[in-house]
């Protein structure tokens, strides 16, 4: 047993695990209404977008890069799908296809320029940002697509089972699929290759171009999946979707034990970091903190958080050192 | 979007009359841009606005321009590239009260004169004065019909707009300044701000109901998107038990006041805005001035503001908002020449 706990320490998800399982114990006992059905439903609901946009933002962090448009590539989804779908009548599922392939191709895009010119990603995503913002502000001139189907609707705002809803079905889904991806297939362990050492990745003979360009395609994808699964959970197609993206795309990842120089991710920390945000977020509600103070309430929560699981690391990185 | 353009196109007809007679005078090289502080449904009215006055008017242009981000260095770029674009005469709305007088004094002294739209400047500014909604005054009358409606006792939930908006704390201060009037009948138990975005909106409107919902009576938004999704978030828990005035005319908030989950909403008059903005930065073009004993309104900003109207409406008056605001913005346009303005 002793040994079991010892070996889950050593994970990156059970820092995060620690805090998500303190956390519930004591929010739950000082606001009960917090585990009630439709406050879990809730949370679940914002967990589930969360957790497809931090995996977006996770899978260039592991090929040690940084993809600043993940919002805005969500974003012009967003309206494109709730666009094709009011403006042309497309229907949903087709919308839907379209939508994701918008996404690919812009990370795509993203990932050839970054692999071709060799410009550090940080800048190709800072100007894709704006590129990719402004044909949003171009389409909609700030407007909103409020021609959703009722489908879209009751997919982004009904229940699965109990109180789990059914956006958990696709977050759960692009989860499972990073995972296995990055575990199992050989583009994910490439991918985590060249994010932890690109000069010897190469020399064992990994194309660093193809890597990178099916890193951010992916990106790309699970920014759109991200995207069109808001438009369903607030049923219009707001231009601002994904203005708010880029600080909890990178938290939660490092929360959960990523590297930022690449070459190691979390999915389950990811997933778990995810849910630490939420609940922090939620409990500033909960517990009726002042607007003015929320945004110095959240950082030092936030930082409070990664400092746990740095702490574990250091004293997991002492003991190996000890032992050996 | 296709409801609302035609809203503004049934609105531009009505003031088109009155236009006619003012069209003769105006400068023919008027290029006017209006610019919110950032992307924002509430501004689009703006957009329709500047073209029907530039046509009314018989001016060069009046452009919509958003600047890609809600952020003052980024709106301060966007003005400085219209005026050297050609542009000469601007209705801003300031990213910030202070801090937007900067670049108002730069296009003030290009010739270009500029009239703040939507939100004031803080005095002192080179802006002639202040065109926009007594936000203060809004979110009072808002809460008290609210408050009305909730049988004059129990427990508001005020859901605001961006801290960095200039209005989000006067709206703050007058939602409990109605509430205080009851003498402790209502209680402000809640204000949740910074929330003008979706996802922020989404996840702590419905956080906040889902654990206090039964205990509060009344609901106030003084922000657009808030008002969308608690108007969503009434509908998905199909409460009408909790009262709600929201604000603005989107149409999510439109229809759940039609169905019952929404008591009211404060219109506000964007569009008025837009259209009187154009036509006075033309005849400040043209040689007019502005009138020193004007009957300016004063507000914690500024002592020249223009109260651009507000009004609420509920379930008998949704169908007919448009009427609303065009009543409004005939009744500030049928004088505005006289009481504001100096003309040769």
């Amino acid at each position: 047993m002793q040994s079991m706990l010892g070996k889950a320490a050593n994970t990156d998800w059970f820092g995060p695990l620690v805090v998500v399982i303190a956390a519930v114990v004591v929010i739950g006992a000082i606001e009960p209404t917090f585990l009630s059905a439709f406050n879990i439903q809730v949370l679940l609901s914002a967990i589930a977008v969360n957790l497809v946009i931090a995996l977006a933002q996770m899978i260039i962090i592991a090929i040690g890069q940084m993809n600043l448009s993940v919002g805005a590539i969500g974003g012009l989804v967003a309206i494109a799908f709730a666009g094709m779908m009011e403006v042309w009548g497309i229907p949903a599922p087709l919308a839907l296809v379209l939508a994701l392939a918008i996404g690919l191709a812009g990370g795509l895009a993203n990932g050839f320029i970054v692999a071709k010119t060799g410009i550090s990603a940080f800048i190709i995503t800072l100007a894709s940002l704006s590129f990719f913002k402004g044909l949003n502000l171009g389409i909609t001139e700030a407007q909103p697509f409020y021609g959703v189907p009722d489908a879209v609707k009751a997919f982004g705002n009904t229940n699965m089972i109990g109180p789990i809803p059914w956006l958990v079905l696709p977050a759960a889904i692009a989860g499972l699929g990073i995972w296995y991806l990055l575990a199992k297939l050989r583009i994910g362990r490439q991918i985590l290759a060249v994010g932890g050492n690109p000069h010897a990745a190469e020399l064992s003979g990994i194309s660093i171009f193809q890597t990178t360009v099916w890193a951010h395609g992916l990106s790309g994808l699970l920014a759109a999946l991200g995207g069109v699964m808001v438009v369903a959970r607030l049923q219009i197609g707001q231009p601002s979707i994904g203005d708010d993206w880029l600080i909890l795309s990178f938290a939660a990842p490092v929360i959960g034990g990523a590297v930022l120089a690449g070459g190691h991710v979390s999915v389950a920390g990811t997933a778990l970091g995810v849910v630490v945000v939420a609940i922090i977020t939620q409990s500033l509600v909960l517990f009726h903190i002042d607007p003015f103070v929320v945004q110095v309430v959240l950082g030092a929560l936030i930082l409070w958080a990664v400092g746990i699981n740095r702490w574990r690391e250091v004293r997991v990185e002492r003991r190996l050192r000890g032992a050996s | 979007m296709t409801k609302t353009a035609h809203a503004f196109r049934l609105l531009a007809a009505g003031l088109l009359l009155s236009a006619a007679t003012t069209a003769a005078h105006a400068a023919e090289d008027t290029l006017v841009a209006l610019v919110p502080a950032g992307p924002h449904p509430y501004f689009s009215a703006w957009e329709q606005a500047g073209k029907d006055a530039a046509k009314d008017f018989g001016l060069e242009g009046g452009d919509y321009r958003v600047p890609p981000k809600w952020e003052l260095s980024q709106q301060n770029q966007l003005l400085e590239s219209l005026v050297t674009q050609g542009y000469n005469g601007f209705l801003v709305f300031p990213g910030d009260p202070v801090g937007g007088n900067g670049v108002v004094s730069e296009l003030v002294e290009q010739g270009a004169p500029v009239i703040a739209g939507g939100g004031c400047l803080k005095e002192p500014s080179d802006a002639a004065f202040c065109l926009g909604t007594d936000t203060g005054n809004s979110a009072y009358i808002g809460t008290q019909e609210l408050i009305k409606r909730m049988g004059g006792k129990g427990k508001i939930a005020h859901f605001a707009g961006f801290l960095v908006d200039p209005n989000t704390q006067l709206r703050i201060d007058a939602v409990n300044k109605a509430a205080a009037e009851t003498n402790g009948a209502v209680e402000v138990v809640q204000v949740i701000a910074d929330i003008d975005a979706p996802e922020p909106a989404e996840e702590k409107i419905n956080a906040y109901l889902a654990a206090h919902g039964n205990e509060v009576d009344g609901i106030v938004t003084t922000a657009w998107i808030p008002a969308v999704v608690s108007a969503n978030a009434l509908r998905k828990m199909g409460d009408k038990r909790i009262k709600m005035v929201g604000i603005d005319h989107d149409e999510v908030v439109l229809q759940a006041i039609k169905d019952g989950f929404v008591d009211g909403t404060m219109l506000q008059n964007p569009y008025g805005q837009g259209y009187i903005g154009t036509f006075a930065l033309d005849r400040l073009r043209s040689g007019c001035t502005v009138k020193e004993d004007a009957p300016f309104a004063s507000t914690a900003l500024t002592d020249r503001f223009i109260d651009s109207g507000t009004t609420f409406v509920d379930a008998s008056g949704v169908d007919n908002y448009v009427g609303a605001m065009q009543a409004i913005t005939k009744e500030i346009m049928a004088d505005f020449e006289t009481n504001y303005l100096t003309c040769e």
